[in-house]
């Protein structure tokens, strides 16, 4: 087995370097409900970090994984830099579940990733657009099983426009999200 | 399947010689969990994506950039030895000077206005990859007193699955800065020579451009047979 290599920060002078234009409008082949994934990210004194990037990879609303182009872009994949308050928006299709390989169900998510001055290596999770008694059998809420570390992956449906999920994450120290190793 | 003890290869998120580290690495550990299908499948990147001058970060200005030209030549694999075919490699760095074309450099160096610092490419079906460029120069950070970051490149690969992305970067042979610097130096010393090019001149341009070369490897999700 060939060592994989390491790991380094992307920070900090990535932005103009890896931006794509509209990375925040995630496409796809077909339709479905359009939705907005959007909230700040803070470090561990609650800072908004103003140079992260942050990535996202779902399925599309039948739960299928993209797998086409319309020529410029890849579907299902979103990129973004988060702002000086910290802040990120993706808009994008209200992702459907899928089944896993022994025929467990994940419920609807996106996969992120998060790149950073400061941060040796991503930071990976998955946010569920799901509340929290729709998602009790997906495999990472099992892993994880204690709720209230597990409410830190649930975006919150805006009561005043049921399009937007709200999803703040906070890196370090309380209310920290969970983050993964694949 | 035998797990690669990644631990030893890959730098920790809190690692305090590297100040930003401390507010910004997670506390708790890492959950593990197996990637999801939709992590062991990625984003395809249509061939229109990436031009074919994207790879010779050279010729994007009027003239020839300033600095000591090199070619660098490589393959990205698995870790089981397997190319990783068409699949998206972005680099981006600074110049000859050091110095980056964003609003935050503050470095006291000079743009050079034929040098961008930004490239793209799609590895090939053997998984290669051929980059024309300037060597980088070191540039100050305010990390600690009379911090200089090594010349390196900046990569961004997202190998043929989601759960392969990776960000690094690659440094250069006998650099005595890299003994200096905590983001190098976070790597564990099993590591850190997977990061430095080697000087291979065959692969550069007889009288113009200096050849290095260097490979890099993307880790197949554990547990799971990538067969990609
Ligand atoms: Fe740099």
């Amino acid at each position: 087995m060939a060592k994989p290599t390491p790991s380094q920060t992307v920070g900090p002078f990535f932005a103009r370097e890896l931006l794509w234009k509209d990375g925040g409008t995630v496409l796809f082949a077909g339709r479905g409900e359009r939705i907005t994934l959007t909230g700040c990210v803070f470090d561990g004194v609650g800072a908004p970090i103003f140079d992260a990037l942050f990535e996202t990879w779902q399925a599309d609303p039948a739960g299928t994984f993209p797998s086409g182009d319309d020529g410029a872009r890849p579907y299902g994949y979103g990129r973004v830099s988060t702002d000086r308050d910290g802040r990120y928006a993706i808009e994008t299709m209200m992702p459907g579940p899928f089944k896993g390989p022994g025929g467990e169900t994940y419920a609807p998510q996106i996969s992120v990733s998060i790149f950073a001055r400061g941060l040796l290596k991503a930071l990976r999770t998955r946010v569920f657009l799901a509340p929290l008694d729709a998602i009790k059998d997906d495999p990472l809420a099992r892993a994880i099983g204690d709720t209230t570390r597990l409410r830190t992956l649930i975006a919150a449906r805006d009561p005043r426009d049921p399009k937007i999920y709200r999803w703040d994450v906070r890196l370090r120290g309380a209310g920290e999200a969970v983050f993964i190793e694949l | 399947m035998a797990e690669t003890p990644v631990a030893d290869i890959h730098p920790p998120y809190l690692y305090p010689d590297y100040n930003s580290t401390r507010l910004r690495a997670p506390s708790q550990p890492l959950v593990r969990v197996a990637p999801s299908p939709l992590e062991t499948a990625g984003p395809a990147f249509p061939k229109q994506f990436v031009k074919d001058s994207e790879a010779d970060l050279t010729t994007w200005g009027r003239s020839a950039p300033l600095g000591e030209k090199m070619v660098l030549v490589g393959r990205v694999l698995d870790e089981g030895g397997r190319p990783v075919r068409r699949s998206l490699v972005e680099v981006w760095q600074a110049n000859a000077s050091g110095k980056y074309p964003h609003p935050v450099d503050d470095h006291d160096a000079p743009l050079d206005p034929n040098f961008l610092g930004k490239g793209q490419l799609l590895t090939d079906d053997e998984g290669r990859y051929r980059l024309v460029t300037v060597k980088p120069g070191a540039y100050p950070w305010q990390n600690h007193a009379f911090g200089w970051r090594p010349a390196h490149i900046h990569f961004s690969l997202f190998g043929n699955a989601y759960a392969q992305r990776l960000i690094t970067q690659m440094f250069f042979p006998g650099d005595p800065l890299l003994a200096i610097d905590p983001i190098f130096q976070s790597v564990p010393e099993a590591g850190r020579s997977l990061l430095i090019a080697v000087l291979d001149l065959e692969h550069g341009i007889e009288g113009v451009a200096l050849g290095y070369r260097w490979d890099m490897v993307l880790r197949g999700p554990r547990a799971t047979p990538m067969g990609v």
